[in-house]
């Protein structure tokens, strides 16, 4: 009888125990798990913030660094407010926007969680892969001027590149700003280091995953870049158009992700012409007379619903309205 | 009989005692989670505040607002009238603050009272408002200029200007 009893209770006492033991590690993990997307979202946010001082501004271009601690995973996504992302989202519209989201990496477990949630950024132009993963990231930023300023174009990149035959603008450019992760002309041939090879002289030097920038400027070419002021990029997922700092996003992001923020900074060339356009009328009312405003209206009916593929053609009128822009007395910007 | 009754006692002991373990990890659970849920309430305010703060510098140089000078610090009056008239509506969901407002610092509102613009003597615009009633708002200087041309000459008339961006709640 008394060895009965022993039996049960601890029959009892495994089993309760037992049960509370899987529940305190099923709830461990699960707190583990919220902590981490909290975390991770947390981070989101701040590299929305951080990346605010980065950009060029009133500059010609700039650069800043941000270091994690541990390897981080961040993602983006770009929606162009028109129907479409490079995951095939259909909702929202307008402005479009970036979202980010960040995994860390994990010791415990699986290696990559599931990210945190998603920030949307609909102010920011963010050019990169949909997936970086890094310690290290780099943040390039320059203007976006077609033919007025439209934004800031911020290039996010945590791999390393080599640059081959570009012309000495760009390169003045990249050792002006200490770009640590960008070499002129030394490359390391290591695999991990991605060959951009400017003009078809280099290209040979270029393999089918490295990246090949033509120039295309024939006619009021910016002195310094030459026929670089305009023209295509090939890279391993296609052909793409550039029109000024526009290059480095082509250089450093994926196609669907470059095709999607010049759709978006085409509209906002729209919009801000439509508020020229407004101005124009205000400056004409105090003897600060200007004729720009057809020309304004042409650029944004054009450019609103325009995509990448039109830049080229589109860039033509816009350098037309540059230079009756100069000629006015006040000018409109 | 004695036996059976010792046992019911254990097993009663034993349930109250897995009740009682029950309750004490669940009271430090949800203490657990209601701290928890107070400190992401905290971080997602001071992100916000940070955004705001952050983003002062950035509505500053957007080109649907500034000067389109080569220097920072600088609004444009046309701009913002044309943007205070209602050009801004699509901008809603562009703003990563609460609201965007720009006030002149002289003439001051204590002597002239607020006077929203565009209009005669105007004092005030209001570029963006979400509707969110009680928002902090952080401030920075702004020159307001506006192109001119008198006897010839092109110049620009500026004034002291104040912008104030509003704190998304959270």
């Amino acid at each position: 009888m008394k060895r009965a009893e022993f039996n049960f209770v601890w029959l009892f006492a495994i089993i309760a125990g037992g049960m509370i033991l899987v529940l305190a590690v099923y709830g461990a993990t699960r707190l583990g798990d919220t902590a981490r997307f909290q975390s991770d979202t947390e981070i989101a946010k701040q590299i929305s913030i951080i990346t605010d001082p980065m950009q060029a501004g009133f500059a010609e271009g700039s650069f800043g660094k941000i270091i994690f601690h541990d390897e981080t995973r961040i993602n983006n996504w770009c929606f162009d407010g028109a129907g479409g992302d490079n995951r095939g989202s259909t909702t929202g519209g307008g402005f479009g926007r970036n979202s980010i989201s960040v995994s860390s990496r994990s010791n415990v477990g699986e290696e990559w969680g599931l990210p945190g949630a998603e920030i949307s950024i609909p102010n920011k132009y963010i050019f990169s892969n949909p997936s970086n993963s890094g310690k290290e990231y780099y943040v390039f930023s320059k203007p976006f001027k077609f033919p007025y300023k439209v934004a800031d174009l911020i290039f996010l990149m945590s791999g390393e590149y080599c640059f081959i035959d570009a012309p000495d603008k760009i390169n003045d450019e990249i050792l002006g700003l200490g770009i640590p992760n960008i070499a002129i002309e030394n490359c390391t041939s290591s695999d991990s280091e991605v060959k951009v090879c400017f003009g078809s002289g280099s290209a040979s030097q270029c393999g089918s995953r490295d990246v090949v920038v033509y120039g295309a400027c024939v006619s009021d070419c910016d002195r310094n870049l030459g026929v670089y002021t305009e023209g295509s990029i090939m890279k391993d997922d296609g052909r793409i158009e550039y029109v000024g700092g526009l290059m480095y996003g082509g250089i450093f992001s994926d196609k669907e992700i470059y095709n999607c923020n010049v759709k978006r900074l085409l509209y906002r060339t729209a919009k801000i012409a439509e508020i020229f356009g407004a101005k124009a009328d205000l400056m004409n009312g105090r003897d600060c007379s200007t004729n720009l405003k057809p020309d304004l209206f042409l650029i944004e009916g054009m450019a609103m619903n325009s995509t990448s593929d039109d830049l080229l053609s589109l860039n033509v009128f816009v350098k037309q309205v540059e230079e009756k822009n100069k000629r006015e007395l006040c000018g409109v910007w | 009989m004695m036996n059976r009754e010792g046992g019911q006692m254990k097993i009663q002991q034993m349930a109250f005692m897995i009740v009682a373990v029950f309750i004490f990890f669940t009271l430090v659970g949800l203490f657990f989670v209601s701290w928890q849920s107070r400190s992401i309430g905290r971080n997602a305010a001071d992100l916000q505040k940070q955004q705001a703060l952050s983003s002062i510098e950035v509505i500053r140089n957007m080109p649907e607002l500034n000067c389109d000078l080569t220097e920072g610090l600088c609004v444009d009056e046309d701009k913002l009238n044309v943007l205070a008239a209602g050009l801004s509506d699509d901008y809603a969901e562009f703003w990563p603050v609460a609201s965007v407002k720009v006030y002149k610092v002289y003439p001051s509102f204590e002597t002239e009272g607020s006077k929203k613009c565009p209009g005669l003597n105007c004092n005030y615009w209001e570029v963006y408002d979400s509707g969110q009633t009680s928002s902090e708002e952080f401030s920075g200087y702004v020159n307001i200029c506006k192109k001119m041309r008198e006897r010839g000459s092109n110049y620009e008339k500026c004034e002291v200007g104040k912008l104030l961006v509003g704190v998304y709640e959270t």
